[in-house]
């Protein structure tokens, strides 16, 4: 479990996360949504005791990530920026973050076949790919297959089959009960993958929700007519009391489901050549609700730097 | 991208199916301090240094004894035969600065400061485990390097009937005094690392401070100039170094190094304080 109270950083006069409040709880996996320079890396520096908070607190299991004498079991990060030196190998990389917590050396080997990365282990991490970095950083935190994993943009350089595979092991991680929060500032990403949804925009918690009630409340979805008798099922449903738009040779009806709106224009006989459900999609939803923080952006020019 | 490899993609993810990693339960100083070691020795400066350090080292000394053993047996340079003895050490201690500095300053410029700060958060435990680790190998190495120049260099010194003995006035002194600055400039390069987090920057203000400054403060007039140029690390830290100083005027070996010692705890406290009050 995470938690964070109020949780505030300042640089300087520019607020980069302003008195942030939510809780992670375990056995699901909760997406850390937000556009570039939300403040999410900052909460996540934060949360693994890199940044200093300059007021709240962000807690694992009740204590402060610098409490514990052996984190890396209790917490697994993957850190959006590379935090490796490109020099060493990646087998030389796993082996000294074990022997600091005091863990295995086969440990490594295990997390390295987990990643697929035994057969580079050896090579040195600056050749590695963007893919591989973010497997070997994967690897990273799963070292002391800690209750906790925190995943920084964990897809960011993946071809899709590695997309599909952080699918599938954010998703297993989570049915082993653990804590998984996951950042992203792709909606689509996180619709496959969240149970639950932070969204975060200019530092503020913009909704705190399950992916369902997040898509209820902010996907605004309609059914899609096309009827060579177009003015007269217009004129039907509106006298029925539903909402109906016009849009180039359709019509979008909301306020009932297809199958009712199929039924009353059915009893008077009129014709139909479509009739389907149409979600908007949940990258729209959430272009909606942090437009405001994109805006901001833009008009006020935050340096890119902000994000980190 | 050039050179890039590829893997093929594990389809099914397996993670450990007991989830009970066994080791050390409470990690602690040995922990970071094996995790340091492992850092120190797994990139290819550390190896290119200390080879340099050697080869600059003992090379030098030797070539200066070689050279120079004639005119000295002569008597003509006014020079002593213990000035050269550990000569090559002042070049070597270059590298001990690279060396020192980089421990500390490639963490910064790649990142890696952040693993190592996650993996270990109690930041004191992690400086001291790098001093430990960085001054551990300087001393051996810079005391082996010291002996073997004594041994190559003084056999052209004996050659000419001027060689030095293992107990002279100063000469095992010099020896392990050679290991002991070299692990102290190294410390306070990287002490200054930690200020200034950037590479190219600590290395030009330690070199600076060392080799411009440590001379130009001789200029100063009167008694300012004297105890400046004694009171400079390089100088104060370096007498121990040598048996026989070519600058009479510096402090007496020990104090000196006493001095030198204090220079490097001061910015190194400093250092420290940055460390755990910046944002990593």
């Amino acid at each position: 479990m995470i938690e964070a109270q109020e949780l505030t950083k300042k640089y300087g006069d520019r607020t980069a996360v302003d008195a942030v409040s939510f809780t992670v709880h375990p056995g699901r996996v909760t997406g850390f949504l937000g556009p570039n320079g939300a403040g999410k890396s900052t909460t996540m520096r934060m949360l693994l005791g890199l940044d200093r908070p300059t007021a709240g607190s962000i807690t694992v299991r009740g204590r402060s990530y610098a409490d514990f004498p052996a984190p890396l079991r209790q917490v697994g990060a993957l850190l959006e920026a590379r935090a490796l030196h490109p020099g060493r190998s990646a087998r030389d990389h796993l082996r000294w973050m074990a022997a600091s917590n005091g863990l295995p050396v086969r440990r490594v080997d295990e997390v390295l076949d987990v990643v697929g990365l035994t057969d580079v282990a050896g090579q040195r991490v600056g050749r590695f790919s963007l893919g591989m970095g973010q497997r070997l950083g994967i690897a990273v935190a799963l070292l002391g297959d800690p209750p906790v994993v925190v995943l920084d943009e964990p897809v960011n350089g993946l071809d899709p089959e590695g997309i599909r595979w952080v699918r599938t092991l954010t998703r297993t991680l989570a049915a082993e009960d653990r804590t998984v929060f996951l950042s992203s500032h792709l909606m689509s990403e996180m619709a496959l993958t969240a149970d639950h949804l932070v969204v975060i925009g200019r530092g503020r918690v913009l909704a705190d929700c399950s992916m369902a009630d997040f898509i209820a409340e902010h996907a605004a979805s309609y059914v899609r007519v096309r009827s060579p008798q177009r003015t007269e099922v217009a004129e039907l449903l509106r006298r029925d009391g539903l909402d109906v738009g016009v849009v180039d040779d359709e019509l979008r009806v909301q306020g009932r489901d297809a199958a009712a709106i199929g039924e009353l224009v059915g009893r008077q006989g009129l014709l139909l050549h479509e009739l389907s459900l149409v979600s908007s999609s949940l990258e729209d939803a959430f272009m909606t609700l942090t437009a405001a923080s994109v805006e901001y952006a833009a008009r006020d020019r935050t340096p890119a730097g902000a994000t980190r | 991208m050039t050179g890039t490899l590829s893997t093929p993609v594990p389809d099914t993810v397996a993670l450990d199916p007991n989830r009970h990693v066994p080791g050390v339960r409470d990690p602690g100083f040995a922990q970071t301090v094996r995790a340091e070691w492992i850092k120190f020795w797994s990139v290819r400066s550390t190896p290119w240094s200390i080879g340099a350090l050697v080869v600059l080292g003992a090379g030098l000394t030797v070539l200066v004894c070689a050279v120079s053993a004639a005119d000295l047996a002569g008597g003509t340079t006014g020079e002593a035969a213990g000035s050269f003895i550990t000569w090559g050490m002042t070049v070597a201690q270059i590298t001990a600065i690279v060396l020192g500095a980089l421990v500390v300053t490639s963490e910064y410029g790649t990142g890696m400061i952040r693993a190592t700060l996650t993996a270990t958060p109690h930041r004191g435990r992690v400086l001291a485990a790098k001093a430990l680790v960085l001054t551990g190998t300087l001393f051996v190495v810079g005391t082996a390097t010291a002996v073997l120049g004594y041994l190559g260099g003084n056999w052209f010194l004996e050659r000419e009937g001027i060689g030095l003995a293992l107990g002279d006035d100063g000469v095992l002194r010099s020896l392990l005094g050679s290991g002991l600055y070299l692990a102290g400039i190294g410390l306070f390069a990287a002490a200054v690392g930690l200020l200034v987090r950037h590479t190219a920057a600590a290395l030009s203000i330690v070199l600076a401070l060392l080799l411009v400054v440590g001379n130009m403060v001789m200029l100063l007039p009167g008694a300012w100039g004297e105890w400046a140029t004694k009171l400079m690390p390089g100088n104060a830290g370096s007498v121990v170094a040598t048996p026989v100083s070519f600058n009479p005027n510096l402090l007496e070996p020990w104090t000196g190094f006493a001095v030198f010692c204090a220079e490097v705890a001061a910015v190194l406290a400093v250092g420290y304080l940055a460390l755990r009050r910046r944002d990593a």
